[in-house]
């Protein structure tokens, strides 16, 4: 399974970052190969509107199963995950990516409803 | 850190004059951040002296360059911002149509059009009146504000709030409930609604609470000139209720308001009994929002 994280950092101990499109960046993690993938963001923090938008495309091109985040998607973005199948935990802010990452696996993270 | 973001969905129910105040009375403890940078007035009321400026860019502007460019006109017939006109064969870029969308760029024969960031306004940091620091920023004629300038402006502030030690974020977000509004939310703890009890002021302010709902953001309401009308502004209250909103408090409607506004002062410097009413409020959202 891959999980990705919005997050203030590259590594494990960085924070989760509140903000969906205008995170500092994308960490996708890989079970399988137990890799840490991670995605600079400022291209999307370039853009003046529309953040959300080019973060889920983002993040489509990238197809993680599970987004793990803080304020979650906006309402456009989040109708494109839907549309993806994605499982999306929010709420995940003030947590770092491996505490975060410990939360779901006991499935104690807010699972965002439409 | 925590981080209060006060927005009122309609434009002109006191938000400004209601942050001022509660930047003073957080005095010593706060970073204040004006993120209405289209119509930004919190400086009005603070006496910023600035310490420092930088640029800011946000979106492109189309610049033609006249040794390639071959006078074939293609550009301007596919502006649909009428952003480009010819005297001759000399075609120009009227910047403030220029919407940066780069189709001119994309279709040009000789790539004679190159997007160039656009220098859209400036940030500043400044001190004001109380010692405090604000981070707050102006637009040049034309330009938009944009999530990303908010973005811009909020991270100064939370710099800031670091360098000098201090536990407060006030941020003055902006009328509505568009991109500017939802880079203010994010990462806010608490969010403070500065309502008024008239028709547009109750169905603004339930598109935000829409909007917040969405975000899970806990929120609570100011009635501000709540006596102009009493009927509304129990509806207002009713809604609250519903949306499991806090009511922080209510103010009269008082001329007091224009005056220090005329001084340039915010209301608590000039008027006793609506300091008293504020310092009330003030604590109430202390307590709520931790």
């Amino acid at each position: 399974m891959k999980i990705a994280f919005t997050a203030s950092g590259g590594n494990w101990e960085a924070q989760i970052d509140p903000r969906f499109g205008r995170t500092a960046f994308l960490v996708v993690y890989n079970e399988e190969t137990d890799q840490l993938e991670v995605v600079d963001n400022s291209a999307v923090q370039a853009e003046a509107h529309g953040a959300g938008t080019a973060m889920a495309q983002r993040i489509y091109d990238l197809h993680p199963d599970v987004l793990i985040t803080g304020n979650g998607p906006g309402g456009t973005a989040a109708k494109a995950l839907k549309n993806m199948q994605m499982s999306i935990y929010v709420d995940a802010h003030n947590l770092s990516l491996k505490e975060a990452y410990a939360k779901f696996k006991e499935n104690k993270l807010t699972l965002l409803t439409p | 850190m925590r981080e209060l973001v006060i927005l009122s969905g309609k434009g002109g129910t006191g938000k400004t004059s209601l942050t001022a105040s509660f930047g003073l009375l957080a005095a010593g403890t706060v970073v204040l951040a004006d993120c209405d940078v289209d119509a930004s007035n919190l400086h009005l009321l603070m006496k910023p002296e600035v310490m420092s400026a930088e640029a800011f860019f946000s979106g492109e502007l189309a610049h033609i360059n006249p040794e390639s460019c071959i006078g074939c006109g293609k550009c301007e017939e596919v502006c649909r911002f009428d952003a480009i006109s010819h005297q001759a064969k000399t075609y120009r870029i009227n910047s403030l149509n220029c919407e940066g969308c780069g189709y001119c760029a994309v279709i040009c024969p000789t790539q004679a059009i190159d997007m160039n960031p656009a220098r859209s306004g400036n940030l500043f940091v400044s001190e004001i009146k109380s010692g405090d620091i604000m981070a707050h920023a102006r637009l040049f004629p034309g330009a938009d504000n944009s999530g990303k300038l908010v973005a811009r402006v909020k991270m100064e502030a939370k710099k800031l709030a670091e360098k000098y030690n201090r536990e407060l974020i006030i941020v003055d977000g902006a009328p509505g409930i568009g991109c500017p509004v939802i880079s203010s939310l994010s990462g806010a703890d608490y969010v403070i609604l500065v309502t008024e009890p008239s028709a547009s002021g109750l169905h603004d302010l339930m598109r935000l609470v829409e909007v917040l709902k969405k975000f899970r953001l806990k929120a609570g309401c100011i009635i501000n000139k709540a006596d102009l009308h009493p009927e509304k502004a129990v509806e207002i209250e009713d809604f609250c209720k519903a949306y499991e909103i806090d009511i922080l408090g209510k103010l009269p409607y008082d001329k007091a308001f224009t005056e220090a506004m005329i001084e340039g002062k915010t209301i608590i410097e000039t008027n006793k009994s609506i300091r008293i009413v504020l310092e009330e409020i003030w604590n109430n959202i202390n307590l709520k929002s931790i």
